[in-house]
């Protein structure tokens, strides 16, 4: 978990306290509704261990909307598809940690319990929704079965609220398209009735593992815009996987950065955009075109490539790729640690403060 | 950008028949491309952008004559390509090249690096023996970052980025005018693409190239091109320069494209207007009468579901294809 650092000067001291009062509003810090310390997954393979997650610590408050941000391979898949025990086993096992949902450790849990919560109080909208439906089954019945699984309400009454949810996420004429197949929707349509599917049992936590990546920017918006509203309507907590840094600026309260199984950095949405301090996020934001730049400015590629993942890694994953490396990066993994109030990151030489080697 | 017209498109038609039934007769046609104009300057950089279905890979692959087009016509330097031989069209492609989208699927799995980057050397008779032909792999190679000793590897032996080099240095190989780039980043993670972006632009300025770039991603269209033109259904919305477009879009689908794109800025985003557009985009077999963006578009009038607008200039050089551009 993260710990506290001195605040490096006194600025830091003062952002502090005016941070902190209108973040919790005069109340009682709630205590979060998701809770992961340590996750440790890896995937034992023919050539070798895959250290797919290497001991990520994060939390999701009630309502909030986490966005986990990374590259083809950084674990983001991983590390929520664990939090359902969703890892294919074998090759996959999560070796450690714990993930306390409400109190409750869910690696702890028996299979009958975890099923319980699969799809009730947490539910997953998967990337690509033509191969997380059933392509012989009609919509409205997967989506009754979901919500029989968890409710006590007779094939009706569970047929009338899958309409419900249907016409909630826009559906044209819910009542007709509840018969359709998958393959009679189009993309975007399919990924409603995903998300119809995902909150019909009332969730209290979202996991949406890169819902838009297929989808046009057109229809993009269309279900961003839509998860958005529904997000505050039903005050269902979210975390949004995905790896494109302008979707999430429109949607997470806050970002967690991840590289090669770790967390690099975590802050607050704003906060991340305005002031990023680990050099691969920097890196990231730079290699970015922006739609409304005027004037055009040379695109700064990180060089170099992710690291493999098979074995250990010694030091830092991102120093061979950073142009701030020193023999410390190379030597030892610098934890995620607290710089400014609520601002975590993983770096001996973060560009915010200077650094702490 | 020079005032030479290296590639012009007119009328350009790409139709796939539908065949049904059990003599597998016609019953109609996809119009992927359904009448298309433009001109590619020479040196410049001509963005293609638009939804999936839209026909733009298709328009792509029809200017290259990879598909013999239904209608209109493509000339190259002045030669009408469809009145080409087919040994005149292989002589003439040795100018115009390709870079596709999938570098996994693109390169043959069985060759080795050095044979892929050289085949389009012996293909055209441009290397006269092996020792030349290997100095030109390596000239190839360092010219696109890779490499040199690498030369007798897979492709399976590389990253998504270091094959997309493997693909830039065999469209180099025959020494081209004009390449086409299909959404030659789209399948590569956010930090390479910009390596790769970097690398298409460094070579455009050392060589003298022309490209023609077709992509889903309006930012990276908006940083790379001198030109946009943004396809809808198989026809052309609106082509400007990219800061007219970007800045002062005439179509009311360009607009909405450009507010759907999110921008990595929480605080602007925030604050951002969407134009947001209802349903999905019709089917190319049985495109809407008169403006094909009439179903979708907020602006529409009668006059636009009966109506279609002609594709003209509504600035100097800034054209639209909507009655109220």
């Amino acid at each position: 978990m993260i710990q506290a650092v001195p605040p490096a000067s006194m600025e830091a001291m003062e952002t502090s306290v005016s941070n902190f009062a209108p973040l919790e509003g005069g109340l009682q810090p709630e205590p979060a509704l998701l809770e992961v310390r340590d996750l440790t997954t890896k995937f034992y393979t023919v050539d070798g261990v895959v250290n797919a997650l290497n001991g990520i610590s994060y939390s999701v408050r009630k309502g909030e909307c986490l966005a986990i941000v990374g590259e083809s391979g950084s674990g983001k898949t991983v590390g929520v598809l664990s939090i359902l025990r969703l890892i294919q086993s074998p090759p996959g096992k999560i070796v450690g940690g714990s993930i306390s949902f409400k109190g409750t450790d869910l690696l702890k849990l028996d299979d009958n319990a975890l099923r319980d919560i699969r799809g009730g109080a947490i539910s997953v909208i998967f990337q690509d929704p033509m191969t997380s439906l059933n392509p012989v089954m009609r919509v409205g019945a997967q989506i009754t079965e979901n919500i029989m699984a968890h409710e006590a309400l007779t094939r009706r009454q569970a047929r009338d609220k899958a309409i419900e949810m249907l016409s909630r996420v826009g559906i044209p004429t819910p009542a007709k398209r509840v018969d359709d197949y998958p393959h009679q929707f189009s993309g975007g349509m399919r990924q409603r009735v995903m998300i119809a599917m995902a909150l019909s049992c009332s969730p209290q936590l979202i996991i949406a593992d890169e819902p838009t990546t297929a989808l046009d920017v057109t229809i993009q918006a269309q279900i961003v815009e839509l998860v958005k509203k529904l997000q505050s309507e039903l005050g269902t907590a979210v975390i949004w996987i995905s790896h494109d840094l302008g979707v999430v600026a429109r949607l997470a309260d806050r970002v967690a950065v991840m590289y090669a199984g770790h967390i690099v950095e975590s802050a607050p949405v704003d906060e991340l955009y305005a002031r990023p301090a680990h050099p691969y996020t920097i890196g990231l934001l730079n290699s970015l075109p922006r739609l409304d730049a005027k004037v055009k400015t040379k695109l700064q590629a990180i060089g170099g490539l992710p690291p493999n993942l098979l074995g250990e890694l010694r030091g830092c994953p991102f120093a061979p790729r950073c142009a701030f490396a020193t023999d410390i990066c190379r030597a030892q993994n610098p934890a995620l640690l607290e710089v400014t109030p609520s601002h975590g990151v993983a770096c001996w030489h973060d560009r915010l403060t200077g650094g702490r080697a | 950008m020079s005032e030479e017209v290296l590639v012009q498109v007119k009328d350009l038609k790409m139709h796939f028949p539908i065949r049904a039934g059990l003599f597998n007769r016609t019953v109609g046609a996809v119009k992927a491309v359904d009448g298309i104009s433009f001109d590619i300057m020479k040196g410049e950089t001509l963005g293609l952008v638009g939804e999936s279905g839209c026909g733009k890979t298709t328009a792509g692959r029809a200017i290259l004559h990879l598909y013999r087009p239904t209608g209109g016509e493509v000339s190259f330097k002045g030669t009408d390509l469809a009145k080409e031989s087919p040994e005149g069209l292989r002589r003439t492609r040795r100018h115009m090249q390709m870079i596709f989208q999938d570098p996994y699927a693109s390169l043959n799995p069985q060759m080795r690096v050095g044979e892929i980057i050289g085949r389009p050397l012996r293909v055209h008779g441009l290397v006269k023996s092996a020792p030349e032909e290997k100095d030109r792999v390596t000239e190839l190679m360092q010219q696109v970052g890779l490499n040199v000793s690498y030369r007798d590897r897979f492709p399976h032996e590389f990253s998504g980025g270091q094959r997309q080099r493997i693909g830039i240095a065999r469209a180099l190989a025959t020494s081209p005018d004009f390449i086409v780039c299909d959404e030659a980043i789209s399948a590569l993670d956010v930090s390479i693409q910009a390596q790769i972006i970097n690398l298409l632009e460094q070579l455009r300025d050392e060589l003298g190239l022309t490209y023609l770039f077709i992509a889903h991603d309006l930012s990276m269209v908006r940083y790379i091109s001198t030109r946009v033109g943004v396809m809808y259904l198989g026809k052309m919305m609106e082509l400007a320069s990219s800061d007219a477009l970007y800045e002062e879009p005439r179509h009311p689908y360009t607009r909405a494209l450009l507010s759907a794109i999110p921008i990595p800025d929480p605080p602007l985003e925030r604050q951002r207007q969407r134009m947001l557009l209802e349903g999905d985009l019709p089917s190319p077999a049985n495109p809407p009468k008169g403006c094909r963006f009439s179903t979708r578009c907020p602006m529409a009038t009668d006059l636009c579901r009966a109506v279609e607008p002609e594709f003209r200039e509504v600035a100097t050089r800034h054209w639209a294809a909507c009655h109220f551009a």
